[in-house]
């Protein structure tokens, strides 16, 4: 009769389970291992960052390698500057947004003289334009206001170079002296102090562009897409009712990032409060919320 | 066997925890850190107030403020908020009232008003006294005539 070789096993060995617990070096091996990972990742990943891809490791790798002086530094830092600021509406690739943003490619406004492209960050574009053979009407903010002169001078530069425009590059003095120029637009320090409070927080209201969101004076009616606040951006008629003074300085100073959404699991509202501290003076401020404390209409009163 | 539960329990809590502290850590602070610490630390308080001891008329206000201002927050937000002064509630009434779509007329503003300025009165009397003591002399009196006209309106009622 054929013989079971002895390699084989017993039928009847069945596997079996004990009661012992999980030995404690596995528990430390694991924790190890998942911090090995976890120093790996931190080291190789850029943490997600879209820059950051092979063979390359971190965001400050990456810096390493960007040009460090000259025209190439430049544009390297007009291009961030560029997609901070503008390109969310005018577009990685310069060509705007129907109904939004005109092209800044190819346009007639870029080639023009300094003062007139300086004009429209620094001061805003309200109203009709044609750009390019197309009609425009559409309204800015001043988004460049804030930007120091080395940053719009290499925003600038950006725009006047890239895309396939063929303008010179600007220095900073270029836009120092654009800058003198426009400023002709705002009212002087004497027209300022001859104001009331009001009046000159009405100035810092269009300054800094807060119609944009906010409404002709505040009036509301900026659509703000999935936004809780009905979809709109709030009017600011009211405010009086809602906020003293210190309360309505800290909120504009802080802004609201975090805008909270209608539907949850739609999409973030497009808009949200800036945070204006450090932006706006302390002075600008207070002429600011007297301005908007004397938007509500005279003779409104609510008996509580 | 119950070892073996816990070890594993205890594995899979450690590397929980170890994976939410680096998400959190590089999470980026969307809310002014303050005002988010603050809010954070109302909302931990009670979500209901005890209104058997109230008048039996401010019954309707405390149903309409559960109401309407659950719409956007949670209630112990501004229950266990430090506003505590008629003055500020009037001000944070009429500023939630204001959003646009908060569906509260002025009417209900006002209830809600006097809802949470007399629970105010009475469960945060510390608050209130403490707000009255620092408050100008024109302020304070502002302020307790408007807490006791609310009184006057509900109380025996």
């Amino acid at each position: 009769m054929h013989e079971q070789p002895d390699y084989c096993p017993q039928p009847d060995a069945k596997p079996t389970a004990t009661n012992t617990a999980v030995p404690i070096w596995i528990v430390v091996l694991t924790l190890v291992l998942v911090f090995l990972g976890a120093v790996y990742f931190d080291r190789h990943s850029g943490w997600f960052d879209a820059k950051v891809y092979g063979p390359f490791t971190s965001v400050e790798q990456l810096a390493a390698y960007q040009p460090q002086s000259g025209e190439a530094a430049l544009a390297a830092h007009g291009k961030v500057v560029y997609e901070t600021v503008c390109g969310l509406c005018h577009g990685s690739d310069g060509l705007g947004k129907a109904n939004q943003a005109p092209p800044l490619a190819g346009s007639e406004w870029v080639a023009k003289d300094l003062v007139s492209l300086a004009r429209v960050p620094l001061a805003g574009l309200n109203g009709p334009i044609q750009v390019a053979g197309h009609d425009w009407n559409l309204a800015m903010a001043p988004m460049g206001a804030g930007l120091s002169d080395s940053d719009l001078a290499a925003v600038l530069s950006y725009i006047r170079t890239a895309w396939g425009n063929k303008s010179s590059p600007v220095s900073e003095a270029d836009v120092k002296a654009a800058r003198a120029a426009i400023s002709g637009n705002a009212p002087s320090a004497t027209d300022l102090a001859k104001m009331t409070p009001p009046e000159r927080g009405h100035e810092v209201f269009k300054k800094y562009g807060c119609f944009q969101c906010h409404g002709p004076d505040g009036k509301g009616g900026v659509s703000n897409f999935n936004a809780k606040t009905a979809e709109q951006v709030p009017s600011l008629v009211y405010v009086a009712d809602g906020y003293n003074k210190a309360e309505l300085l800290a909120f504009i100073s802080r802004g609201e990032r975090v805008i909270p959404r209608k539907n949850p699991n739609g999409p973030e509202p497009p808009h949200f409060m800036p945070k204006w501290g450090g932006i706006v003076t302390t002075n600008e401020l207070s002429d600011l919320a007297d301005f908007l404390f004397s938007l509500k209409p005279k003779g409104e009163k609510l008996d509580f | 066997m119950k070892k073996n539960i816990i070890s594993r329990t205890l594995l899979l809590a450690v590397t929980t925890f170890a994976l939410v502290v680096a998400g959190a850590a590089r999470a980026e602070d969307q809310m002014d850190a303050a005002t988010k610490a603050r809010i954070d630390a109302f909302e931990k308080g009670p979500a209901t107030i005890d209104i058997s001891k109230y008048p039996a008329a401010l019954k309707d206000n405390y149903d309409l403020f559960s109401q309407k201002c659950t719409q956007c927050h949670k209630l112990s937000r501004p229950i266990n908020s430090d506003y505590a002064l008629p003055s500020e509630w009037s001000r944070y009434v009429k500023r939630m009232m204001r959003k646009p779509g908060s569906g509260i007329s002025t009417g209900e503003a006002k209830q809600i008003y006097e809802f949470l300025a007399y629970d105010s009165s009475v469960r945060k009397k510390a608050a209130v006294d403490a707000k009255l003591a620092a408050a100008t002399p024109a302020d304070k009196a502002a302020d307790e005539a408007k807490i006791k006209e609310v009184h006057d309106k509900y109380d025996g009622k």
